[in-house]
C-alpha cells in the first residue's frame, strides 16, 4: 500500500531544502491540473512506498491564492495519509496560524519546528512536549539545512500515516464561537466525511464561497447556520471570518506561552535589518539595484572577459553545433547511405540539426543568467527588487512584482512569462505576459548586431536604443491598457513577506537553476522542432519551371532550370539573373512576396525582409541566418562561415536598406510576436485562446505602429525620407498614442472587486 | 489612532484598528496583522514600509500603510 504524506508549511520556512532532503533526486515536476502552480512530488528516501507531496508554500488555507486553493483541495479531497507540517522556529506564532488550520482537516499531523540551530542561538527555548500537548500532535525539530532531525520527522509521519488516527483536536475557539460552530457541525454531519467535519464546520462559519457552493445545503439549513453566523457576529461585533482569525491568534498565543521562551527581547534590529536599511534606502535602493543587473547582465550576456555566459553560448553555437552535431550527423547519415541533396538529409541536417540547434545554443547563456537569479533568490535579495521597483512600476499601472518577469525576459522571453506567475491578481497578470516579451531577448541580439553592423558602423546606440525602445513599449502599453475597462484599476496593494538574508544553499540554487533550464529545453526543444520541419519544408520545396520538388536539387539540373528561366525569376524578383538562388523560388519566397506590400509603409516590403521576419517566429535569430541565405551566402564554398551577426552580409544588406528602413525592420522584429516557443508559454500561462490571440495581436500592432512610425515620422526627420501621406499618418498616430496615454480612462465603480487569479482560473474552469 | 505610515520608524506600536473589508485584510490577518498584535516600522522609503509583525518582516506600500491604524 502506498502512503501519502503532504509536505505544506509557509513560505520561506525551509520547505524546499526539507523535500529536497527526504526525496533526493527522485522527484517528479508537474502541474496542478487546471493552474499553473507547480506541483512537485517524489520518493521517501529509504521508503519506496512513500510518496511525499509537496504543497505551494502558503500562510493559510483560505481560498485567496491559487496555491491555497490547491493546496486545500488537495488535503479534502485527495486525502493524504498524513500531513508533515514544517514550522521556521524562529517565526513560530505566524507559522502555527496554519498548523491550527491544518489539523482542522482530520488528518494525521506532523509537526516539525525548522531551523532549530537558528533558535538555539537566539538563545530560545522551544518545549516540544508542551507543543506536542496543546496542539495534539507529534511535534519534532529539525534543521533542513543542515539535514538534522529530517528522516526522523519523515519517519514520524510514515508512523502517524500507518496508525491513520489524528490526535485530539487542539480547542481553538471558545464561547459562542465554539457554540455556533458546534451547532454547525451538527447539521452538517451527514453530508460531510465525519474526519473533515471541523474543517467544513469552521469554513461555512467564515463563509467561505468555495465550500458553500460545493456543500449546496438546502435553504433551510442553509438560514439556521446563518441565523448562527449572525448572532455570533452581533455577539462579538465583528464578522466571523475576523473572529475565527482573532480567536486563532489567541489560542496560538496561549500555545507560544507554554511552549516557547524568548530570551532576546523583541523588536531588535538583526543583522538583516541593518542590511535592509541600506539596500532598500530611498538614495542606495535603486543604484545597488541597478549595478547588481549590470552584473547579471555582464556575467550572462556581455561580451568581456567576465562573461561566462556569452562565451558557453558561443562555444555551444560554433563548436558543438556548428561542427560536432553536423559532423556526427553526417556520419550516421552517410553510415546509413542518406546521401547530401536528399530531401531526409536535408531534413534532418538543415531543418532539425540547424534549427534545434540554434535555440538549444542559447541553453548555456540561458544556464547561466537562472544560477545568478537562483542565487539572488535564495539570498532573499528577488523580494527586495519587487519592494524597490514597486515604488516606480506603481505609476504606469504595474506592481513591483511584474519586474522580475521583464528581468528574466531579458535574456529569454519563456521563463520571463513563466516567472509572471507570482502576481496576484489577474489583470496584472495578464498585462505582464502582453508586453514582457518587448524586453530584447538574447536571440534579438544577433538581429540588432546585423544592423547595427551593415548600416550604423556598428554603433552601440542601436544596442542601446533597442533596449530603451523594449522598455518604453513596456511602460507606454502599460499606461494605455489601464485606460482600459479590462485592466482598470490599481495595481494591487503590495504586501511582501521578506525573509531573512542567508547564505545560498548551493543544493537549492543549482537544483532551481536546473528545473527552469529543463523546462526551458523542453518547451522550447518540441515547439521549435515542429516550427523548424515546417519551416524548412516551405524554404527547400517549390515550383521550379512548373515542376514541384526539393528547389535545390531542381536549379542543379540544368533542363528544368534553363537560362531563360533563370532570367525570368530574376526579373520577377528584381535581381541580376548571377544573384538569383534556388530559394527564389520555394514556397516561402511565395509567401514572403505576396505579404511583403503589408511591410511597403515600414520601408522594408521585399520579399527579403518578410521571409526573415517570418522564420523569426521560430526563434529570432534565425533572422540573421535567414539573410545569409536570401543573400546568397555561401559558407561552403571557400568563404568564412557566417558570423554570429552576419559580418560577412553588411555591404550587402547596405544596398538594399536604408538606414531608417533597416531600423524600422528591427523595430518591428524586436517587438512583434515573439517565437513560437514563447507563444506557446503566452498561451499556456493565459490558459485562454482568446487572450493568447489578444496578446499577441496586440505586440503585432504595436510593432506595426512603432516601425511605421520610425520610417515614416522619424525617416522624415532625419531627411531620408519623402514627406508624404505616410508622415501624416504617422504624426496622427503619434497623436493618438498620446491621446490613449492622458485620457481620463475607465474608473471602476467604488467597491467592484478585482479579479484574483483564484477567480480567474475558476471561470476559466467553468 | 494614527496610520502606520505615520509611526516613528524604529519604535514598537501596537495595531489598533485595520479598516476596510476585503481580502487584503484577510491575507494581512494571515501574514500576522491582527488588532493587538505588536508591530514596529523598521525602515521607510518614499512611503513604503518594512515592518516587523510577529518576528517577520514584511513589505508593504504607502496604501496599505495607511489602512493599519496604531
Amino acid at each position: 500500500m502506498e502512503i501519502k504524506i503532504a509536505l505544506a508549511g509557509n513560505p520561506n520556512s525551509g520547505k524546499t531544502t526539507l523535500f529536497n532532503a527526504l526525496t533526493g533526486s527522485r522527484q517528479y515536476v508537474g502541474n496542478w491540473p487546471g493552474v499553473t502552480v507547480e506541483k512537485k512530488e517524489g520518493r521517501l528516501k529509504g521508503y519506496d512506498d512513500v510518496i511525499i507531496q509537496d504543497l505551494p508554500g502558503i500562510y493559510s488555507l483560505s481560498p485567496y491564492t491559487l496555491e491555497e486553493v490547491v493546496s486545500r483541495s488537495y488535503l479534502v479531497n485527495e486525502k493524504p495519509d498524513a500531513i508533515l507540517n514544517i514550522v521556521d522556529g524562529t517565526n513560530i506564532e505566524r507559522n502555527l496560524y496554519l498548523t491550527t488550520q491544518l489539523i482542522e482537516i482530520g488528518i494525521p499531523v506532523v509537526v516539525a519546528v525548522n531551523m532549530i540551530d537558528l533558535v538555539r542561538r537566539n538563545g530560545d527555548e522551544i518545549d516540544l512536549a508542551a507543543l506536542s500537548e496543546k496542539l495534539g500532535c507529534r511535534v519534532v525539530e529539525i534543521s533542513a539545512l543542515k539535514n538534522e532531525g529530517s528522516q526522523e520527522a519523515a519517519k514520524l509521519a510514515v508512523e502517524a500515516a500507518q496508525q491513520k488516527r489524528a490526535g485530539e483536536m487542539p480547542r481553538v475557539f471558545n464561547g459562542p464561537v465554539e457554540h455556533a460552530i458546534a451547532h454547525i457541525e451538527e447539521s452538517l454531519q451527514d453530508q460531510v466525511p465525519a474526519t473533515n467535519l471541523r474543517w467544513y464546520a469552521v469554513k461555512v462559519f467564515e463563509r467561505d464561497e468555495k465550500i458553500l457552493s460545493e456543500l449546496r445545503l438546502d435553504a433551510a439549513t442553509a438560514a439556521d447556520i446563518e441565523q448562527h453566523i449572525v448572532d455570533c457576529e452581533k455577539q462579538l461585533d465583528d464578522d466571523a471570518e475576523s473572529i475565527i482569525t482573532n480567536q486563532r491568534y489567541a489560542y496560538i498565543a496561549s500555545v507560544v506561552e507554554k511552549g516557547v521562551k524568548k530570551k532576546a527581547a523583541k523588536h531588535a534590529l538583526s543583522a538583516s535589518d541593518k542590511i535592509d536599511q541600506i539596500v532598500t534606502s530611498r538614495v542606495l535602493g535603486l543604484p545597488i539595484f541597478a549595478v547588481v543587473m549590470f552584473l547579471i547582465y555582464a556575467i550572462a550576456m556581455g561580451g568581456w572577459s567576465i562573461s561566462i555566459g556569452t562565451a558557453a553560448t558561443d562555444f555551444t553555437n560554433d563548436v558543438i553545433f556548428g561542427e560536432w552535431v553536423p559532423g556526427l550527423f553526417d556520419t550516421i547519415l552517410g553510415a546509413v547511405g542518406v546521401t547530401e541533396g536528399s530531401v531526409l538529409y536535408g531534413l534532418i541536417q538543415d531543418g532539425i540539426v540547424a534549427g534545434v540547434g540554434a535555440v538549444l545554443g542559447f541553453v548555456p547563456q540561458m544556464l547561466v543568467l537562472f544560477l545568478l537569479l537562483a542565487i539572488l533568490e535564495d539570498i532573499g535579495y528577488m523580494a527586495r527588487v519587487a519592494f524597490v521597483m514597486d515604488r516606480i512600476f506603481r505609476h504606469f499601472g504595474l506592481s513591483g512584482k511584474s519586474f522580475i518577469p521583464m528581468l528574466v525576459a531579458t535574456g529569454c522571453g519563456i521563463p520571463g512569462i513563466m516567472a509572471s506567475r507570482t502576481i496576484e491578481q489577474d489583470r496584472d497578470r495578464k498585462m505582464t505576459v502582453m508586453t514582457t516579451t518587448f524586453m530584447p531577448c538574447g536571440a534579438k541580439m544577433p538581429i540588432i548586431g546585423l544592423i547595427a553592423g551593415a548600416l550604423f558602423n556598428e554603433s552601440a546606440w542601436v544596442a542601446a536604443s533597442a533596449y530603451f525602445i523594449g522598455m518604453a513599449s513596456i511602460i507606454i502599453s502599460g499606461i494605455m491598457l489601464k485606460k482600459f475597462k479590462m485592466f482598470a484599476g490599481e495595481p494591487s496593494p503590495f504586501v511582501m513577506e521578506l525573509p531573512s538574508y542567508h547564505v545560498p544553499s548551493v543544493g537549492n540554487v543549482l537544483r532551481a537553476t536546473w528545473e527552469r533550464g529543463w523546462s526551458f529545453i523542453k518547451r522550447a526543444g518540441s515547439v521549435i522542432l515542429v516550427s523548424s520541419i515546417i519551416i524548412w519544408f516551405l524554404s527547400s520545396f517549390g515550383t521550379v519551371n512548373g515542376q514541384f520538388g526539393m528547389v535545390d536539387n531542381l536549379w542543379e539540373d540544368e533542363s528544368v532550370a534553363t537560362e531563360e528561366y533563370v532570367e525570368s525569376v530574376a526579373a520577377r524578383m528584381g535581381i541580376s539573373a548571377d544573384e538569383a538562388a534556388p530559394m527564389d523560388d520555394s514556397i516561402l519566397a511565395g509567401i514572403g512576396n505576396t505579404i511583403s506590400p503589408i511591410f511597403k509603409p515600414l520601408g522594408f516590403g521585399s520579399w527579403k525582409p518578410t521571409v526573415a521576419t517570418i522564420t523569426g517566429l521560430v526563434a529570432k535569430e534565425e533572422v540573421v541566418g535567414t539573410f545569409g541565405v536570401l543573400y546568397n551566402y555561401d559558407d561552403q564554398g571557400g568563404e568564412d562561415e557566417l558570423g554570429e551577426n552576419g559580418e560577412q552580409l553588411w555591404d550587402r544588406v547596405a544596398e538594399d536598406f536604408s538606414p531608417i528602413a533597416a531600423f524600422a525592420f528591427m523595430v518591428f522584429n524586436l517587438l512583434c510576436a515573439p517565437c513560437f516557443a514563447a507563444m506557446g508559454a503566452i498561451k499556456r500561462e493565459m490558459n485562454n485562446a482568446k487572450w493568447t490571440l489578444g496578446a499577441i495581436g496586440y505586440m503585432c500592432l504595436w510593432a506595426y505602429v512603432c516601425a511605421f512610425i520610425t520610417y515614416n515620422v522619424a525617416g522624415v526627420a532625419v531627411g531620408q525620407v519623402a514627406f508624404g501621406p505616410g508622415t501624416v499618418i504617422g504624426i496622427a498616430l503619434i497623436a493618438l498614442i498620446i491621446y490613449l496615454l492622458v485620457r481620463r480612462g475607465y474608473v471602476p465603480e467604488e467597491g467592484t472587486k478585482a479579479v484574483t487569479s483564484v477567480a480567474a482560473a475558476a471561470a476559466a474552469a467553468n | 489612532m494614527l496610520p502606520l505610515s505615520m509611526a516613528t520608524p524604529g519604535e514598537k506600536q501596537t495595531i489598533r484598528k485595520i479598516t476596510g473589508k476585503d481580502e487584503v485584510r484577510q491575507h494581512l490577518a494571515e501574514l500576522g496583522f491582527v488588532v493587538d498584535s505588536d508591530i514596529m516600522v523598521v525602515s521607510e522609503v518614499g512611503g513604503n514600509l518594512i515592518v516587523q509583525v510577529k518576528d517577520s518582516r514584511v513589505a508593504l506600500n504607502r496604501d496599505m500603510a495607511n489602512r493599519i491604524m496604531v
